[in-house]
């Protein structure tokens, strides 16, 4: 469904030599180097990594928010430039990974919000966005909210209704950049069992990032992982996320094992290499 | 809640009834008292009829400058909140009121002398200046090739207001005292226009920046909660902030070159008409449209007949209200 | 007659005013200096003028200030160049205060100024007059500025005196932030002296900001704008005067009776006042006055 090949991408700014192909080269600041992977309809895909290893900026150049400096990523065999923005808005939803409101938007204006890409500017919601909008929010446990003003939800309340709002784009690709990484233990179990749910009974595949190993071995079926801006690792988990990964990824000695009681891979660091 | 149709309907309907009220009232009332029979009477021929000369001459080109001024800026306010994502912001962070200033300053000191298209001296450097700020900083937060960067835009505009605040000083240092009477003054808005002449020659901006800021609501909202979560929507975020940041500066150059830089309309009436309408763009901007209007209209009345036949400046007026409105505000967000 | 009557009381005023305000009774001052340009005028005009060493930055008249040092004005005396010129005497503002203080310190003796109307000049000029210790310079300068006034005022005692707007600011090519003569100060006498009658006499004040409403509900009959300081060419003038057309209801404006005199006389209250007054009664009498 869903395919990068061999993509670049760099921020213009600041001039650092990264990658050791390019040393001795004044290049920009390089980010991703030579990434390929790709994602079948109905995947739990995990990209994990260390912080800076330029997980947010693949998820954003496979929802097309970036363009890559060079390789392509192609949506249904065609490549994104060739599609609209709002066409690929109708099929991708991007879930970031904080959302802050200047103003005092409702939760129900949010979750509308992701009905733009089917809208536009000038067209206004009508009884069937409503529709989709409040279901959106059910699935997530958030009708409750309704009409709270979203500023004042904690931040596990804030993520589920941005999930709403992203599946109010009525999408058949979910990418979430570190969904979990600023909530509780009590509100990431939540919005874990909330992906599993929507990716097993509505069919939504979904492209996550995160640093945390467990929540990737526990809800991720396939894992790219990504170390510096290149691809160590693409595959299944059970195959992907090993001691010696972990080690390249993290300079940390970790056991891998599956768990007696819950059966899923479960990894405990022991220390650092 | 009602759907976003109705709302839209009744809001506007709403402002609409209150700015249509403001444009037959505004001109009736003034320091001089005037019958609405007298103005309308054909009979008398206008040169012997005071009340329509005072109708016709010295408040309906008023009080239509005043509504097309409070527009422009309360949409301005709107715009450039959502661009910057604060709701504190105005045309003043990014520098305009401080381009106007320095614009009006330099035309007044140098005592240039010229009218052009129909609008005297002072008004056109002040549109000039203003304008001439917005482009460096749109120039230096467009520098980033990748969209306009907010805090880049906050950062130019600050610094250019301190620069331009520099020069005026400056300028200051050099003008004799007349001088900085009539800058003084024209700091302080000014809607007096006595004719339609400053008005017809902005008309053609104001209605260009009207129709850009017709493009935008929907866009805003969705900016406002951060650029890349709007590009993932499918908005085209470059597009939106540069015609964003162009409509607003058309409408705040004109509303300048008509009154003067008139404070506190572009932060306090979108404020207001949140409380009541909500914070969706589709209803903010345009009732911040008609209702800027209405309190300009309000405002300019106070003005001219407050300590009648003595008239106060209208951007004094403005700031009496914008000061303690704010006030209010930052204690009622305490609680 | 008004003048004439209060020559006496004025005497006494202007002797106690000359006593009064210097910290040192000197002789004849010879190394004067004036800030205020009025005053230099009188000095000039009474004969005294080799006795000036410093004026204010703001002096043109008369031509032969253009060689005496400058010192500042009312905002920004440069007292350093003030005492560098060993002054016997200093005339300046009432409100100058930090002026005086220095000046006290020093020890050198001032004159302080106050500006009303227009009677109050030639009270000055008689003060000035003797504090120079030339009290009959300066009584043959007020008694023929009088007398000249009176002059005007009889010329056009018999004629009707028409409503008259008197403006002595503006902006540029519009009509926006006019100021005009209220009933009080030296331009409105100058005014009345010239044969018209002001719009304005009744507000109690030196200066009216006139909108719109207020010129057209007072209908003058003339409009008299004065000029000065920029250096108006012809062209420009009659430009000008198109702004008015905004307002061609006013019987000024329809009888083409505006007028725009042009010249520092106009905001100077000195001896030529009566020159100024003289020209505002050409431009409303021309038949009567020269």
């Amino acid at each position: 469904m869903l395919r990068a090949a061999n993509i670049s991408f760099a921020y213009r700014g600041i001039r650092t030599t990264r990658s050791p192909a390019s040393a001795g080269r004044h290049v920009r600041n390089v980010v991703l180097n030579d990434v390929s992977l790709h994602v079948e309809r109905g995947d739990l895909v995990g990209i994990l990594g260390p912080n800076g290893s330029g997980k947010t900026t693949l998820l954003k150049l496979l929802g097309g928010v970036y363009s890559p400096a060079s390789g392509t990523v192609t949506l249904d065999n065609r490549p994104l430039a060739a599609w609209t923005r709002r066409d690929i808005a109708r099929r991708v939803a991007f879930v970031p990974q904080e959302t802050q409101a200047p103003f005092d938007f409702t939760v129900i204006d949010i979750v509308l919000m992701g009905r733009f890409p089917h809208l536009g500017a000038f067209a206004l919601e009508g009884p069937e966005d409503l529709d989709i909008a409040r279901r959106a929010l059910e699935a997530t446990g958030s009708a409750p909210f309704e009409q709270r003003a979203f500023s004042t939800l904690s931040g596990g309340e804030k993520q589920r209704v941005v999930i709403a709002s992203a599946l109010a784009q009525s999408p058949q690709l979910l990418l979430l950049d570190e969904p979990t990484a600023a909530l509780d233990i009590g509100h990431q179990i939540e919005v874990q069992t909330l992906l599993r749910r929507l990716n097993a009974d509505r069919g939504v595949t979904m492209v996550l990032s995160t640093h945390d190993l467990n929540l990737a071995s526990a809800l991720c079926r396939r894992l790219v992982l990504l170390k510096d801006g290149l691809v160590v690792g693409f595959g299944p988990t059970e195959e992907v996320l090993t001691p010696d990964a972990i080690r390249t990824l993290y300079n940390v000695d970790a056991v891998v094992e599956r768990h007696a009681r819950t059966g899923r891979l479960t990894v405990v660091p022991i220390g650092r290499t | 809640m009602q759907p976003i149709r109705t709302r839209l309907v009744t809001t506007v309907a709403a402002f609409s009834a209150l700015l249509v009220i403001a444009l037959v009232v505004g001109p009736v009332i003034g320091s001089t008292h005037i019958s609405l029979a007298r103005v309308f009477d054909r009979s008398i021929p206008f040169a012997d009829n005071l009340d329509a000369q005072i109708f016709f001459i010295a408040r309906l080109p008023r009080v239509i400058a005043a509504a097309l001024v409070g527009g422009a800026l309360a949409a301005s306010g709107v715009v450039f909140q959502a661009l910057l994502r604060n709701p504190l912001a105005s045309p003043d962070t990014l520098g305009v009121s401080a381009g106007a200033a320095l614009g009006a300053m330099v035309a007044i000191t140098f005592h240039f002398d010229f009218a052009f298209a129909g609008l005297p001296v002072i008004p056109l450097s002040s549109f000039a200046g203003s304008l001439c700020a917005l482009g460096v900083v749109y120039a230096l937060a467009a520098a980033r090739h990748r969209g306009l960067s907010t805090t880049v835009l906050l950062l130019a505009g600050v610094t250019m207001t301190a620069f331009i605040t520099a020069l005026i000083l400056f300028t200051q240092y050099l003008a004799d005292f007349t001088d900085t009477f009539r800058t003084v003054r024209w700091l302080m808005g000014v809607l007096d226009i006595g004719g339609y002449a400053p008005v017809l020659a902005v008309l053609p901006m104001l209605l260009v920046a009207f129709g850009l800021f017709a493009t935008l609501p929907r866009a805003l909202d969705l900016i406002s909660l951060g650029a890349d979560a709007a590009a993932s929507r499918g908005v085209n975020v470059p597009r939106t902030e540069r015609t964003a940041l162009v409509g607003a500066s058309l409408a705040t150059g004109a509303a300048v070159a008509i009154g003067g830089p008139i404070g506190f309309i572009g932060i306090i009436v979108p404020h207001m008409v949140r409380l009541v309408v909500g914070s969706d763009h589709r209803l903010v901007l345009p009732a911040s449209i008609l209702f800027g209007a209405t309190f300009l209209i309000a405002s300019d009345l106070v003005a001219r007949t407050l300590f009648a036949p003595v008239e106060m400046p209208v951007g004094v007026i403005t700031a009496l209200v914008g000061g303690p409105f704010f006030l209010w505000l930052l204690l009622r967000s305490f609680r | 007659m008004r003048v004439v009557r209060s020559l006496g009381p004025a005497w006494l005023l202007a002797a106690a005013l000359a006593w009064a305000t210097t910290a040192d009774s000197a002789g004849s001052p010879q190394r004067i200096v004036s800030v205020i340009p009025a005053v230099t005028e009188m000095i000039f005009a009474m004969g005294d003028g080799h006795r000036v060493v410093g004026v204010s930055n703001y002096d043109e008249f008369p031509r032969q200030v253009s060689r005496i040092a400058r010192v500042g004005g009312l905002l920004d005396p440069n007292v350093e160049q003030i005492l560098a010129l060993k002054p016997d005497l200093v005339i300046l503002y009432n409100t100058q205060t930090e002026l005086k203080q220095r000046l006290d310190r020093t020890g050198i003796p001032y004159y302080s100024y106050e500006h009303r109307a227009l009677s109050d000049i030639t009270v000055t000029v008689r003060a000035i007059g003797a504090r120079l210790n030339v009290p009959t310079h300066g009584e043959a300068l007020a008694a023929g500025m009088e007398r000249a006034l009176a002059s005007i005022r009889r010329l056009v005692a018999a004629v009707s005196h028409p409503r008259t707007l008197l403006v002595f600011e503006r902006e540029p090519s519009s009509l926006r932030g006019i100021y005009a003569s209220g009933g009080y100060g030296f331009l409105h006498d100058m005014l009345e002296t010239a044969g018209a009658t002001n719009v304005f006499a009744d507000i109690r004040q030196q200066s009216v900001q006139a909108s719109t409403e207020m010129i057209l509900g007072r209908q003058p009959d003339v409009i008299v704008e004065l000029r000065y300081g920029d250096i108006l060419k012809k062209v420009d003038v009659a430009r000008d005067i198109e702004a008015w057309n905004t307002l061609a209801s006013l019987p000024a404006v329809r009888n083409h009776r505006v007028y725009v005199l042009v010249g520092d006389e106009f905001v100077v209250p000195g001896p030529r006042v009566v020159d100024a007054t003289r020209r505002i009664a050409q431009a409303l009498h021309p038949g009567q006055v020269r």
